[in-house]
């Protein structure tokens, strides 16, 4: 959900995104090149249908079960797979096809990445939880959207409906993807500490030690100070970017 | 002898935020920084941003008023660079503090082990070796900082020393910590190991010591010139001749002879960000250098030999 939050702040995905988040007109830097905003197009027309395929997935799933307790075996692939392939993102501002910070990006995505391997793949026991679905909605919901709105800024084209969603709907699914996120990372301390998962204790020969549910705990700590952060700001860009808008449609 | 006018003007606001009358052609920005700060005291000079352009390059200290680009009425524009702290201050706060917190994990104050280790000492004589060298090195960099570096600028800004400190502080616990720890494991090789990485951190702790004397000699004091270090008949400057920041080099050597010293991985880490760092500083140095001299050697690399 931080990934959500700040890519509504207009990082990773696809460039076509004014430093203040606006695509539909204040473009102070050229944008990436023709070759460049080809592949990022392609890119995230991909991205998109890939979080359409897991949204579908979802829903076909509930249908078949009646029930949406341990829906995320059936979208465990495809969310894997597009989750992880968003790590290219990263690339994508490095190079500067998107001008994006690249360690803003980078903590967006690894901590998703992080969520998907090393939470709820890592500990089998928590992938039947319901806070699991939690989260995959959020993001879900929340990528489709950042990811057309990409798609139609490179195309300058932007459907205010898509702008409005990226800008409104957040409200809703930060927090519920946040909920989500910690409630899947608390359910699976237990098994961590039980199986010392991903630890290591002294004595050993290279004198380190590693604890990892003790790590856990100080991530979940961390969304303390990060959470309201995220939250607000992007409450302050919306007010920004929408009531922008609404003034240019006055005067068309 | 004609005088200068000089309205400040602030850079983001353009308020006129003082106006000097009768400057003299030949003052220099610290004189006009010393008068700005009269009307405003809360901006003492070394807070002070003058430039000639709103959103150009800040005015140096030396700089003198009548070589400057403006006419009889100067306008100069101001920007805070905020709380400043001498850089002193800042080198000695987070030296002494590695210093002191390694101390006490050595000599295991109640709270950091068991209670049945308190104030006892390690078996192996390696831990004790470790003390005395990492101990060594940061009283050799307090007393640098005290009487042998000459520093640029005066100060840096103020929230520097947290971020700072709490590198310096925190690497320092995180090492110590395993070091000293009860269960501690002493290098696999043994003696062996331990000799070869204490030869390691005392060539490099005496190379970077030259370093540092060597750049000191290249600048009287109180001035801020700046010209290309060159090798001396000091055999441990003959680095100058591979690489712009040798006093890196030597350092990045020093820890990496630690790590092997006490075969820590923390150490190991600790060393690598410090490396990264330092390859940041040097590679910045090493462009400052190849831009301000025409004739900078060509063989010369940042920090490693033919490398990086």
């Amino acid at each position: 959900a931080a990934a959500a939050t700040a890519a509504a702040k207009g990082n990773g995905g696809g460039g076509g995104r004014a430093g203040a988040g606006d695509a539909s007109g204040t473009r102070k830097k050229k944008g990436p090149g023709p070759l460049a905003t080809a592949y990022l197009v392609i890119y995230n027309v991909v991205m998109t249908a890939g979080w359409l395929v897991i949204a579908v997935g979802l829903v076909r799933a509930y249908l078949a079960k009646g029930s949406y307790h341990s829906l995320y075996y059936s979208i465990e692939k495809p969310l894997k797979f597009f989750q992880t392939g968003a790590l290219l993102e990263i690339l994508h501002c490095a190079i500067g096809i998107v001008p994006s910070s690249v360690v803003l990006t980078s903590f967006q995505v690894m901590s998703r990445v992080f969520l998907i391997w090393a939470v709820t793949h890592s500990v089998k026991e928590v992938q039947s939880e319901d806070s699991v679905l939690l989260f995959v909605i959020a993001w879900t919901i929340t990528e489709i959207i950042r990811y057309s709105f990409y798609t139609f800024s490179l195309l300058n084209h932007l459907p205010y409906l898509i702008k409005w969603a990226r800008y409104t709907l957040f409200i809703v699914l930060y927090p519920m993807g946040v909920s989500g996120e910690l409630l899947t990372i608390y359910a699976a301390l237990p098994f961590v500490r039980q199986a010392g998962l991903y630890s290591i204790s002294l004595p050993n020969k290279y004198n380190f030690s590693f604890d990892y549910h003790a790590f856990l705990i100080l991530i979940m700590i961390s969304y303390i100070p990060i959470f309201p952060q995220l939250y607000f700001h992007m409450i302050h860009q919306r007010r920004k970017i929408l009531s922008h808008t609404e003034e240019h449609k006055k005067f068309e | 002898m004609k005088h200068y006018e000089v309205e400040i003007l602030d850079a983001k606001t353009r308020e006129k935020l003082c106006f000097l009358d009768k400057v003299e052609p030949h003052a220099t920005i610290a004189e006009i920084k010393n008068l700005f700060t009269k009307p405003h005291p809360q901006w003492y000079p070394a807070r002070q941003s003058l430039r000639l352009d709103p959103k150009g390059k800040s005015l140096k200290d030396e700089d003198i008023l009548q070589k400057l680009p403006v006419g009889t009425t100067a306008t100069l524009y101001f920007r805070d660079l905020g709380a400043q702290i001498s850089w002193v201050t800042v080198f000695l706060t987070e030296y002494a503090g590695p210093l002191f917190i390694y101390l006490l994990f050595y000599f295991r104050v109640p709270f950091i082990y068991g209670h049945k280790y308190d104030f006892t000492s390690s078996r192996h004589t390696v831990v004790h070796l470790a003390c005395i060298c990492h101990s060594f090195h940061y009283v050799k960099r307090l007393l640098e900082t005290l009487f042998v570096h000459r520093f640029s600028h005066g100060t840096m800004p103020l929230r520097n020393i947290f971020k700072n400190c709490t590198y310096y502080w925190g690497f320092a616990a995180w090492m110590a910590y395993y070091i000293n720890h009860p269960l501690y494991t002493p290098p696999t090789y043994g003696a062996q190991q331990v000799k070869l990485a204490l030869a390691i951190f005392v060539i490099c702790q005496l190379g970077n010591f030259s370093i540092h004397m060597a750049l000191r000699d290249l600048r009287p004091a109180g001035s801020k010139t700046r010209k290309i270090p060159y090798p001396t008949k000091n055999p441990f400057t003959w680095l100058f001749l591979l690489v712009s920041c040798p006093n890196y080099t030597y350092e990045v050597g020093s820890w990496i002879g630690f790590a092997i010293m006490t075969q820590c991985l923390p150490v190991a880490l600790f060393s690598l960000v410090g490396f990264t760092q330092m390859t940041i500083w040097a590679k910045g140095k090493h462009r400052s250098y190849l831009k301000e001299f025409r004739d900078y050697p060509p063989l010369r690399m940042p920090i490693i030999p033919f490398l990086l």
